[in-house]
């Protein structure tokens, strides 16, 4: 009988090794999966964006095909024999033979390269770059290939994809994972915390089919949901409370946060997700809200260093918004392309340019403030905003009424003083403001004045009987006005002035004059902004007097600001230039925004500015966005994504694991799912797949020892911010206060010590100091120490993916930082009370508080071990014990800080800092 | 423990190392070869292999710190940076220019203004002659100033380069470039790249370890000693010396040694556990972590506790035992590097000599940051040297950019103090120990200290240099980055051969 098996067996097997050897020699050569990589590996470093040895590139086909440097032709589509590459890598003189001065390519690259070229050379497009299509769910199907049969295990399409892949390595999935477990799991992945109370409580009664379809639900329409994944994205849109390089001075930004979080939660589309933080301010009559999105690009950084070049440190800016919207949202590397084509993709060098000229229009300008900002209102100023609106599109017009409104909303348009030039006796201070001493001039270049009858301006004095005159192209020419500047008090403050009328745009010449001065080198003026405007319009109309009054008012009322975009109007237009070998001093071609070639064609009627661009970006023909999106959703709940380098889905990438289901889900999220993201989280985490123990066996260790076919559960350690969101819950801490500036728990003392800085980390105290980890203040130079531990990132750039590591810091952290100590003392407090005075309780109690499981009897044993040693220890030194309960209180007494020692470790076991 | 204990440990490490590199290698080999079977059978996992084999390092993240080998033997097995932050003076520090004070008060020419931006020059300065007495010193006859009266005591142990550029004129772009190799920040620090090339050989202590004096922080952050792109786990552990040494790493209050003892017994226990059930080799490395982090607990206190030291030691370094003072943070250098810590970079904040105020004045403020480090930084080359360590232990020193011959005159107005601007043609750097040449000088700049003239080098060149000493060619040392191989010295850097013995 068993000889029978085994003879069987063979001859199955032998019969599906000829078929796949036959099917080997039939097929045709894959350009993607078999040449390019051969490509990459060994020739393009020479032949390709970089540089193009003997004049051969292999980047593109036209490329490749072409005569090179010698007159020969490297490939001869059809025509091995007369390929002068087939010839070159068949040498045995390594000095003629290629790859040169490497070792030869081995028989079978030979042949695959030989065999494609004898095909006719055909050229494939990288899977990531070729639009996402409808993809068949595959049905289990027998051995042979006749029979339909139903998968006992798969319960959703996500599962068939797998089971298809396991069955092909002849490997089976894990059982489910236990209810507990499960619970756990769950919760941390969808809220980033331990489920609510009420929520887990729920689902372990529920003995009920339904129950873990109702926790999922119960749990994506939780208002944490938001806040899990905004800690996500925040990374992405290198979110922070400062504005980096050397002061790192603070910034209001905080409100962008609570943008994406009600974003998640009302779970809007991810295509209008996009859109908005793209483009918010170019959507018609733009809201509060869609401004707030666009800060995602205003979390580049800010230069305040005196010196700077802000041009400079603009671009950079700009560049940065370039790399983010390719790292982050599209999953591919474009920062190369910067400096010359990509070494290994199809994106050519101007390419990087067009798609920046997308960006280099926004009004940002590295100024000290952060202009543009929006200017928030408070209640009775925005009733009245409310109604100057509305008096002005009555008595004026719609248009008028309009840019009133947005100028009020945004002191845009106006140009910054740091835009001055030519200064004698003048300078740009701190190269921020434009200052002017006694007899000083300087030159505000390239003013548009067609209809500008007076100029705002916003400045500060300290001396009385400043005169500033502006004269027209050049220090003498006709005077535009002459200014009494007044001094100013306090702050700044925003004057006006009669220009004289005239055409077109011009430079305008400013001279100071202020005898009253003490010394030659007393700054007596410095400017931070100038806008030029027609009159207030609707003089002759009722109620004008009120109307001016009331957007004077508006223009001084208090007000909280938060940086965002907004677009050059026509006359301030930058144009775009490449920048020759990436050196923004070095201009090169002018271009006009636009797309790569390779990818999706810009949609028509699009305009050209950041709007189109993110139509372009959320089109369903672009291969790239929907793929980045699902490839994160399912590194989130899996600990890898499909594609394990989140950042680069480009032939350099480490391919998907499975791209039909990457393409699968891609195609469902945009197509059927409209972009929801919560549905398709759900699509994911309703799989068998997902729902799998995590246990490893040697058998699975040995087959699948990185679970790149999804035969268990994964395992990981939790996030920087789980870690501590957990522990709060867990001792009870928890505050769930949502939204609001960044807060300031505890910090050891001497972390921040900027240079020219003298803000201080002041502790909140109350429910602040106990907020969930996203609402920390995240201080670029300086950022919270403990979570850096755990894998935070700094957020200066784009950070697509964070890679964890293990490290005894990480365990000095949550074993001594006094945070966790505080948490500890919370959770032994909790124990007591939830378990009353037997100790075996308590420690139960906590173990399910951490866990959702019963400790077993050995653990129980450990921690009662522990319980007693320090027990007898605060027993005999009360001061010990006072010191660890952290004074005298209630809680002060041996058996509470006995218990605080076991909750301390009990937050450090490997099960409550990872997810199982 | 003797110098032949020392000595002799270190082989036994060194071989120890040899073995867990080929395991290391091994493990990885492991890997790939399942990628490559997978090849075979899905023809798609086809780049996981060689795009790991792309690194020019094996990263294990179970075991991110072991130590490795160098590709090629280097002399140096530790570095210890001496940044002295804001940038001092090489015009009354090392570059003497007898020429300079010959045009002392006089206007600048125009031919050094014209095409050229300084930070706060505005117009028209005048020229500032030297504020310093400069002397021959030593066999070699290097020119120091009275500034540094202790340092000129051993400038036969030096290689000076005289003629460093940078093309950086603001602080925290500048540090950055002399640091991380770009002016932008994001990129892995020096120290980082040593850290994740070279793992520790001291698991009880940080491999990296950054010390800062002068009251702030370098102008560009913890930037200076952050990993960029590189796992977190090789940035500089910044150890303090008010507080805890490291951050966290003393036991709470009200918990004594042998209780926290208990306690990550039983964590370990119930972790053993899990293991049981999990089988998951993770659960083992986080066992071992936190073995390794009560080791740390002891070892770091025992070394950054400097009270011990013999009266004699604090003579020669002038230290001050509980004050976080510059001299206390070069004595924990010595006391690091002995220990097995790989890199050890010191920031000490205050040389930025613009003239604003009297502790800013080049003739008052500097001088008193001079005094603070002279002694110090002397007694650290004659302590490791007598310890034999200086033949393994690269020190640097030097700061982000030069300052300029003329007189800083910010934005065009008088100074109430002499000082000098940020200048980026000319600066000087110095190294010693660890197969530097012994009293040299390498690179001139003109006869003002304005331009480099000859043997100029930039700081991509200095790092190259840097990583050659332990065993590195930065060109073949990457990490795969946004889809490129990126290194240290990004497309530039030469080893500075000249200064090499």
């Amino acid at each position: 009988m068993k000889k029978k098996i085994i003879f069987g067996t063979l001859i199955i097997v032998a019969v599906a090794v000829s078929v796949w050897l036959i099917d080997q020699n039939n097929s045709t050569v894959d350009f993607t999966t078999q040449v390019k990589p051969i490509i990459n590996k060994n020739c393009i470093t020479c032949h390709g964006g970089v540089k193009q040895k003997g004049g051969f590139s292999l980047l593109f086909r036209d490329e490749a095909l072409a005569k090179t440097k010698s007159g020969k032709y490297a490939i001869v589509p059809g025509d091995p024999g007369n390929s002068e590459m087939i010839r070159r890598i068949n040498l045995s003189d390594p000095e003629d033979r290629m790859p040169y001065k490497h070792d030869p390519l081995s028989k079978e690259d030979i042949d695959v390269l030989t065999k494609w070229i004898k095909e006719g050379a055909p050229w494939g497009e990288h899977w990531a770059y070729v639009p996402v299509k409808e993809v068949p769910v595959p049905q289990p199907k027998t051995f042979f290939g006749l029979i339909n049969t139903k998968s006992d295990w798969a319960k959703k399409p996500v599962d068939n994809f797998i089971e298809q892949k396991l069955k092909e390595q002849d490997l089976k999935p894990s059982a489910q994972a236990d209810k507990q477990t499960l619970l756990r799991r769950v919760s941390l992945d969808l809220i980033g915390m331990p489920a609510p109370e009420n929520i887990a409580t729920n689902f372990l009664n529920d003995n009920s089919e339904n129950a873990y379809t109702n926790l999922v639900d119960s749990l994506l329409a939780s208002p944490h949901f938001g806040e899990k994944w905004t800690s996500m994205w925040l990374d992405l849109a290198r979110y922070a409370d400062t504005k980096g390089y050397e002061a790192d001075r603070g910034r209001n930004i905080w409100k962008y946060r609570d943008w994406l979080i009600n974003a998640f939660n009302a779970d809007m589309p991810y295509d209008k997700f996009l859109t908005e933080q793209l483009a918010g301010d170019l959507l018609p009559n733009p809201t509060d809200n869609d401004y707030i999105a666009t800060a995602f690009h205003r979390n580049s950084m800010t230069n305040d260093e005196g010196g700077t070049e802000n041009e400079e440190f603009r671009t950079s800016a700009v560049m940065d918004r370039v790399s983010t919207t390719w790292q982050g949202l599209m999953g591919t590397t474009f920062a190369c392309v910067q400096c010359h084509s990509h070494p290994y993709d199809p994106f050519k060098h101007d390419e990087y340019y067009k798609f920046m000229a997308f960006f280099n229009n926004a009004r940002d300008e590295d100024t000290e403030a952060d202009y543009p900002l929006l200017r928030q209102y408070g209640d009775k100023d925005s009733m009245d905003l409310l109604r100057l609106k509305n008096w002005l599109a009555k008595n004026v017009s719609e248009t008028k009424s309009e840019e009133y409104y947005t100028f009020l909303k945004t002191w845009q348009p106006s140009i910054n003083s740091l835009q001055c030039d030519e200064f004698v006796n003048a300078a740009l201070v701190s190269s921020w403001y434009a200052g002017m001493r006694n007899n000083g001039s300087c030159r505000l270049p390239h003013v548009d004045l067609e209809n500008k009858k007076e100029l705002m301006f916003r400045y500060t004095a300290s001396s009385k009987n400043g005169l500033w005159t502006i004269h027209l192209d050049s220090l003498s020419g006709p005077v535009l006005s002459s200014v009494q500047i007044a001094p100013v008090k306090e702050g700044w403050k925003i004057a006006t002035t009669e220009i004289q009328s005239t055409e077109g745009a011009h430079d305008l010449y400013f001279t100071y004059k202020n005898e009253g001065l003490k010394t030659p080198e007393e700054t007596g003026v410095l400017f931070e902004w100038f806008a030029f405007t027609e009159k207030f319009p609707g003089k002759e109309k009722p109620g004008y007097d009120s109307a001016y009054h009331l957007f004077w008012q508006l223009m001084n009322a208090p007000v909280s600001t938060t940086p965002v975009m907004y677009e050059n109007p026509t006359n301030m237009h930058r144009a775009s230039y490449v920048f020759e070998r990436g050196n923004w001093l070095v201009k090169g071609d002018k271009v006009e925004p636009d797309v790569p070639k390779s990818l999706n064609p810009f949609p028509a009627n699009a305009p050209r500015n950041r709007l189109g661009l993110a139509m372009w970006l959320t089109s369903k023909q672009n291969p790239l966005t929907a793929r980045t999106m699902v490839n994160r959703v399912w590194e989130q709940l899996f600990g890898t994504g499909l594609a394990e380098t989140l950042e680069d889905l480009g032939s350099q990438g480490i391919p998907p694991t499975h791209p039909e289901l990457l393409d699968w889900l891609s195609y469902q999220f945009m197509n059927d799912d409209n972009w929801s993201t919560k549905k398709l989280i759900r699509t994911i985490v309703m799989s068998a797949t997902y729902q799998q123990d995590s246990k490893l066996t040697p058998e699975l260790e040995q087959k699948d020892p990185n679970n790149k076919f999804y035969t268990r559960g994964a395992r990981v350690r939790l996030s920087a911010e789980q870690v501590r969101d957990q522990c709060l819950c867990v001792s009870g801490l928890m505050s769930n206060k949502m939204y609001g500036p960044s807060v300031y728990p505890y910090q050891p003392n001497g972390i921040w010590l900027s240079p020219w800085n003298g803000d201080e980390w002041k502790q909140n105290t109350g429910e602040d100091q106990y907020r969930r980890a996203l609402y920390t203040y995240w201080k670029r130079s300086s950022p919270y120490p403990s979570m850096i531990t755990f894998d935070g990132v700094a957020r200066e750039v784009c950070t697509v993916r964070r890679i964890r590591t293990n490290t005894p810091l990480q365990a000095l952290t949550t074993l001594n930082d006094s945070a966790y100590i505080d948490i500890a003392r919370s959770f032994a407090y909790r124990m007591q009370k939830l378990a009353g005075s037997d100790v075996k309780q308590q420690i139960k109690t906590g173990f399910q508080l951490a866990t959702y499981h019963d400790i077993d009897d050995k653990s129980l044993h450990a921690f009662l071990n522990l319980y007693n040693t320090a027990l007898a220890k605060f027993k005999s030194a009360p001061d010990k014990t006072c010191e660890m309960i952290g004074g005298m209180n209630e809680h002060t007494n041996a058996e509470t800080a006995a218990l605080s020692v076991v909750a301390n470790a009990m937050l450090n076991l490997d099960e409550v800092v990872t997810k199982n | 423990m003797t110098q032949k204990e020392l000595h002799n440990q270190r082989l036994v490490r060194e071989a120890e190392q040899a073995v867990m590199r080929m395991n290391t290698r091994r493990h990885f080999l492991k890997e790939s070869a399942m990628g490559l079977g997978a090849l075979a059978l899905g023809s798609l996992f086809g780049s996981c292999g060689s795009k790991a084999s792309q690194n020019s390092v094996v990263f294990d993240p179970a075991h991110p710190l072991l130590p490795k080998l160098p590709p090629f033997a280097g002399k140096a097995k530790s570095v210890i940076y001496l940044h002295m932050a804001g940038a001092p003076s090489q015009l009354e520090l090392f570059d003497y220019k007898p020429e300079l004070m010959k045009m002392d008060g006089q206007d600048c020419p125009q031919s050094l203004l014209e095409g050229k931006k300084f930070a706060f020059i505005r117009g028209v300065p005048k020229m500032l002659g030297p504020q310093a007495k400069f002397a021959q010193h030593g066999q070699s006859g290097a020119w120091v100033s009275e500034n540094m009266p202790h340092l000129s005591t051993i400038v036969d142990e030096i290689s000076f380069l005289k003629a460093v550029t940078t093309d950086q004129f603001n602080h925290a772009p500048a540090q950055l470039m002399v640091h991380t190799g770009s002016a932008r920040l994001g990129r892995p620090s020096l120290g980082s790249w040593v850290t994740y090339g070279l793992g520790t050989e001291n698991q009880n202590l940080p491999g990296f370890v950054v010390l800062t004096s002068g009251g702030r922080n370098p102008d560009a952050g913890k930037s200076v000693w952050g990993s960029g792109f590189l796992p977190s786990v090789y940035q500089g552990v910044q150890c303090r010396s008010e507080g805890d040494p490291v951050l966290f790493i003393k036991d709470p209050d009200g918990m004594d040694r042998d209780l926290r003892k208990a306690s990550i017994d039983a964590i370990n226990e119930v972790n053993a556990q899990e293991y049981k059930e999990y089988n998951d080799p993770e659960i083992l490395s986080r066992i071992s972590q936190y073995e390794m982090a009560y080791k740390m607990q002891i070892s770091v206190p025992e070394v950054m506790n400097i009270n011990n030291e013999p009266q004699y030691i604090h003579d020669m370094y002038g230290t001050k035992p509980g004050e976080g003072c510059f001299a206390n943070n070069v004595l924990l250098a010595r006391k690091l590097v002995e220990k097995g810590v790989r890199f050890v970079q010191l920031f000490d904040w205050g040389w930025d000599s613009h003239g604003t105020d009297a502790s800013l004045a080049i003739d008052v403020g500097f001088i008193n940051k001079c005094r603070s480090v002279d002694k110090c930084i002397t007694a650290l080359i004659l302590d490791l040297k007598q310890r034999g360590l200086l033949e393994e232990t690269l020190v640097v020193w030097g700061g982000e950019f030069g300052r300029t011959p003329m007189q800083e005159n910010r934005e065009g107005k008088k100074m109430p103090y002499k000082g000098r601007d940020h200048h980026t043609e000319a600066f000087t750097i110095w190294m010693a120990g660890a197969g530097i040449k012994k009293g040299f000088s390498y690179g001139e700049t003109d006869e003002i200290g304005y331009s480099a003239i000859s043997g100029k080098v930039e700081p991509f060149d200095v790092q190259a240099t840097i990583l050659n000493q332990l065993g590195f060619d930065h060109e073949k040392f990457t990490y795969d980055f946004q889809g490129r191989p990126f290194r240290l010295t990004d497309t530039r850097g030469k080893v500075i051969s000249d200064i090499i013995a």
